[in-house]
């Protein structure tokens, strides 16, 4: 009798084993999708829907708004019937540009992060960023003559750079460079800011990433987190890997968009005092629940002392990871709680 | 010697013994699965068309042409893009990739190599960078 019992558990033992296959969750299968349409950089989702044809349509609407974003904060390229940053810029000192309500809510978003941190984050610094915006694209293109912008020049630029002269009218609906030398760079937030806004009608239970800032919309259809890696700027294993529910991961570092002169890398995030690469960190990770705060606080931290970081970190309920230029991790006394690996 | 009635086989001792070899078998198959039916693999993307598999526990070294050439080394499990000759060296600067999920990206060639785990959850959902 006891042997009949024994085969009996291992019957039931073996039917367990029948699982629902991997990459499924209560029916719903994973899908993910990719575009390097936007924002100059790799966007990609992942969700679980009942179908392929549900989810790239839930894709498509989400690469469909997040490209109306990309077109109005492009600061380079026009699109037919549509004034965008380009336009606003190209009108500096001749006359205000009627704008999309996007650009000016992204705008005074930035104004008030311009005053919450103390100017580290400046989106009318556009003069300054393009100095080094062309030197960077020149010294890609042919390292043999990499150069650094003119030291006159990148100093007269940041002479025009006053939030004062970005007349905004609610009302009329228009933006006004009252300088006609400040020009508007939206580069360190307007990724964050605009995936932040898509999240906010975009189904629950996605991963959308642009470019590595990364944006949860609650949990995976069974409850469990998203893992989210943070990139080594050494480059091999992840310096860790999160759990992420409904918040948001954006990492700033020196090992993206930079170029090389004589030897010496430049990248992209200017600390406005110098007005050179910021040389504190090696890279620093928000983990915070708004993706626009999150990819703004990146930036400025990345120009700031543990200290100062922190006090903004405090202000704005974040957290974050500092790597230093030799390699160690500091941590803000709430990040570790996130930590898988 | 007559033989101890508790080592004397009985019907039910089959039946044991099966499900035992059965249950071996299956705690096995999604392994065996793995590596032979849905192995993880190397994706390479162009311009949105998956134009490349390679399994990805193999030794192998291949090229992507397009506006620029990648070259792609696969190395047991792991996976970079050794050398390019696009201007912002982005994927090579991204190094070895070796968890399911993780992606190297070169914008101006329009490539994405992506590493799968076939059928299975892969171990990291998004990268932060």
């Amino acid at each position: 009798m006891k042997r009949m019992c024994a085969a009996a558990v291992l019957c039931a033992l073996l039917c367990g084993c029948a699982a629902a296959p991997a990459g499924e969750e209560g029916g719903q299968k994973r899908y993910e999708a990719s575009f390097l349409t936007l924002f100059d950089t790799v966007t990609t989702m992942v969700g679980y829907a009942d179908s392929e044809e549900a989810f790239t349509a839930q894709a498509q609407q989400i690469h469909d708004e997040l490209l109306e974003y990309h077109q109005l904060y492009d600061i380079y390229n026009d699109y037919d019937g549509m004034n965008n940053l380009k336009t606003v810029n190209d009108n500096a000192g001749i006359a205000p540009v009627e704008v999309d309500a996007r650009i000016l809510d992204m705008l005074e978003f930035s104004r008030d992060l311009y005053e919450e941190t103390g100017g580290r984050v400046n989106v009318a610094m556009g003069g300054v960023l393009s100095l080094w915006h062309d030197a960077r694209e020149a010294g890609i293109e042919d390292p043999a003559h990499a150069d650094l912008p003119d030291q006159d020049a990148l100093e007269e630029a940041a002479r025009h750079a006053d939030w004062s002269n970005v007349v905004m009218d609610e009302e009329a609906g228009t933006v006004y460079l009252a300088d006609p030398d400040l020009s508007l760079d939206v580069g360190a937030i307007a990724k964050g800011y605009a995936v932040e806004r898509v999240c906010e009608t975009a189904p629950a239970g996605m991963l959308i990433s642009v470019g590595g800032n990364v944006r949860a919309t609650g949990p995976k259809p069974d409850g469990s987190p998203w893992v989210v890696g943070i990139e080594n700027p050494d480059g091999g294993d992840f310096l860790h890997t999160l759990y992420v529910e409904d918040s948001s991961v954006v990492t700033s570092g020196d090992y993206q968009r930079y170029y090389l002169v004589d030897g010496q890398r430049y990248h992209h995030i200017i600390d406005p005092d110098t007005l050179y690469p910021a040389t504190r960190w090696r890279s620093v990770s928000i983990l915070c629940e708004d993706s626009g705060i999150a990819d703004g606080l990146s930036t400025a931290l990345f120009t700031l002392s543990q200290e100062d970081g922190q006090k903004l970190l405090d202000a704005f309920d974040a957290e974050a990871l500092w790597m230093t230029q030799d390699g160690e991790l500091l941590y803000s006394p709430g990040f570790k709680a996130a930590v898988r690996t | 010697m007559a033989s101890s009635p508790i080592l004397r086989f009985r019907p039910a001792d089959a039946l044991v013994i099966l499900c035992i070899l059965l249950l071996a078998g299956a705690s096995l198959a999604p392994f065996l699965r793995n590596a032979a039916v849905e192995p993880a693999t190397v994706e390479v993307w162009q311009n949105g068309v998956l134009t490349r598999q390679v399994p990805a526990m193999s030794q192998v070294t291949f090229e992507i042409s397009g506006t620029y050439t990648n070259t792609v080394t696969v190395d047991y499990g792991k996976v970079a893009v050794t050398h390019s000759d696009c201007p912002t060296q982005d994927c090579v600067h991204t190094g070895w990739i070796s968890y399911t999920g993780q992606t190297i990206v070169c914008l101006p060639n329009g490539v994405e190599v992506r590493l799968t785990g076939g059928g299975a959850e892969p171990e990291i959902d998004g990268v932060s960078r």
